[in-house]
């Protein structure tokens, strides 16, 4: 009974820490229509930002406030020197940011070598739970992940500015008619979907191997949750995260990890060629 | 005929430089050449797909992988019955690469088809899987490879002859990728050529004429996988060793990177895309170091907001308008 918690344990913070990924996706992507290749880097960049804190004897903690800060600064940056140019061309988008993800990652490559670093985990203690134990700083993550996600669906569904986002989103030039600052209202919606990253990315370190190749590790899995679950409603992130994180970690502790990967991106593929608009988005017109 | 014949002579004049190039360059250079050659003829295989046919793949490579493979193990004489013909293996090679295109084409375009983003993401995926299965495919090689894999061999008509040096090597790969190059340029400016430009610019105009979109896309598709698939093949014979990083997502990467740079829409400016990012990468991977990858990537960027047409396809295209001809 106690392994099966703990399976269900594992999966729900795969997925959690999935969905916290997918989450800066979906804004930039399923909001504003560019797709970030470099989102994996910038989640990397945050771990990396963890570990530079730990290195430097501050400590962990504070990375996870500097981290949004720093990723979602270079994130600004990111959008006034190249996204800003290419709004209207979306594939150009992937090129560029692809180009980005190399030049970020050689960046990281040059600063700390190719060799992976390790985070000693801050909450070193196991708590029992109903009947088995659990490291006490992945439920900690597992919590904030889910705060931080619930955080997302307010600010976006509840929120004047979220308001603004969806409206710039669905209907540009009419936004702008009434009004509306499209381009800040973009350039703000990207600064918060590399904040996001950098976040995860500094909050998850402790748990992972942090090296400069991490990023697409993470992308692949985000993308493709955003695509299985649908990019149009925001319950679409959770039910794909859920799917495509919940399937790799059960099928890991049955089948190989390699396996589990092969079958889930196959499966992701089948289920994004059946249903195009994902899970929750409805029959393709 | 001779204004069918204009548009080629940017080709022409390229080739017959390089048919001088072994009298100018030291062996070291003419055996670079030859490396140059194939992931040129890769580059034509990605322009065609994509700046051609309008499917952005982000997984050119498996198919490079696919006819890499192929050769490989026939020539190893690891397939029964045990046949180890280079030309038995390149065909094989552009086979199995074809039918990978064939099914994998059947599968995204069929119906409504995938389109756009989300077929840059599920053709990365698509490379990730092949990437995994081959480095646990153990029965061949597996995380480490395939070794000593022969070289290009004559052997009919009681010829027999290895291409182990540089110089008849580089003039059997300069014939091979002069005619695909030819050949392509040939059929695009052909109605095929002109269906595939329409089917660029607006898919469904297209159907709206009668056409039909799928055996269209298929056929680019499947065509630029063929070459692919031969480009793995001769580069197997180059190298003598065969890895899961053929198949696999770097490789992916850089041939976008060598036809983005070069111009995906002109062929000729595809493959030297490919000579000059590899030529580049040669001098500048000493000169600049662990710097050069960030150089590439920050190029890669300004590349495309700047010259989305590509570094080496705007000023050609530029002459090509100046003397008044559709440079391809």
């Amino acid at each position: 009974m106690s392994d099966i918690l703990i399976i269900a344990m594992d999966a729900l913070s795969h997925i959690l820490i999935l969905v916290m990924v997918a989450l800066g996706l979906m804004i930039i992507f399923g909001l504003m229509g560019v797709i970030n290749m470099a989102h994996g880097e910038l989640f990397m960049i945050g771990a990396y930002v963890a570990v530079l804190t730990g290195q430097s004897g501050i400590g962990f903690w504070p990375s996870i406030l500097v981290a949004p800060i720093i990723v979602g600064f270079l994130g600004f940056l990111i959008e006034k020197a190249l996204i800003q140019h290419i709004y209207h061309r979306p594939l150009d988008t992937i090129l560029a940011t692809w180009g980005l993800s190399i030049a970020l990652k050689q960046a990281i490559v040059l600063l700390f070598g190719p060799e992976s670093q390790s985070i000693p985990v801050p909450l070193d203690m196991r708590v029992s739970l109903i009947g088995f134990e659990y490291p006490l700083y992945r439920l900690v993550v597992m919590g904030f992940a889910a705060a931080m996600i619930f955080g997302c669906f307010w600010v976006f569904l509840k929120t004047n500015y979220g308001l603004m986002a969806r409206a710039v989103i669905s209907r540009p030039i009419t936004s702008e008619i009434l009004g509306l600052n499209t381009k800040k209202i973009n350039s703000w919606s990207f600064v918060t979907g590399s904040a996001l990253a950098g976040l995860a990315g500094a909050f998850v370190a402790p748990t992972i191997s942090v090296d400069p190749q991490m990023g697409l590790g993470y992308l692949v899995p985000g993308f493709l949750s955003l695509l299985v679950g649908g990019t149009g409603p925001f319950a679409g992130v959770l039910v794909g995260g859920a799917a495509v994180g919940g399937t790799n970690s059960l099928l890991t502790t049955w089948i190989s990890p390699v396996a589990a990967q092969v079958v889930v991106f196959l499966l992701a593929l089948v289920v994004i060629r059946m249903r195009p608009n994902g899970i929750l988005g409805g029959k393709s017109k | 005929m001779t204004n069918r014949l204009l548009p080629l002579l940017p080709t022409f004049a390229v080739f017959s430089i390089l048919l001088a190039a072994p009298t100018f360059l030291s062996g070291y250079w003419v055996s670079q050449l030859n490396y140059y050659l194939v992931y040129g003829l890769f580059a034509l295989s990605l322009a065609i797909v994509w700046g051609y046919g309008g499917i952005l793949s982000l997984g050119q490579a498996a198919f490079f992988g696919i006819g890499a493979y192929a050769m490989a193990t026939l020539t190893k004489g690891m397939i029964t019955p045990d046949i180890t013909a280079s030309i038995l293996g390149v065909i094989f090679a552009i086979f199995l690469s074809v039918l990978a295109a064939f099914l994998l084409g059947i599968f995204l375009f069929a119906g409504k088809g995938v389109q756009g983003a989300y077929l840059a993401i599920m053709t990365i995926a698509v490379t990730l899987i092949l990437e995994r299965i081959m480095s646990n495919w153990y029965a061949l090689g597996g995380y480490n490879g395939l070794l000593d894999i022969p070289p290009l061999t004559i052997n009919s008509f009681g010829v027999f002859y290895e291409f182990w040096d540089a110089i008849p090597l580089f003039y059997l790969l300069l014939s091979i990728v002069f005619i695909v190059l030819v050949s392509l340029q040939i059929l695009m400016a052909t109605k095929y050529g002109i269906l595939l430009a329409a089917l660029r610019g607006n898919q469904e105009r297209l159907t709206f004429f009668g056409y039909a979109i799928l055996p269209l896309k298929l056929s680019v598709f499947c065509l630029g996988a063929g070459i692919a698939g031969l480009a793995g093949a001769l580069f197997v014979t180059l190298d003598g060793f065969a890895s899961p990083t053929l198949i696999g997502f770097t490789l992916s990467t850089e041939v976008l990177i060598w036809v983005a740079l070069g111009g995906k829409e002109i062929l000729l400016a595809a493959l030297l895309g490919a000579f000059v990012t590899r030529y580049a990468e040669n001098w500048f991977s000493e000169l600049f170091g662990d710097f050069w990858i960030m150089i590439l990537g920050c190029l890669f960027m300004i590349s495309v907001v700047l010259f989305p047409k590509g570094l080496i396809a705007t000023p050609l295209s530029y002459l090509g308008e100046k003397l008044k001809i559709r440079i391809r």
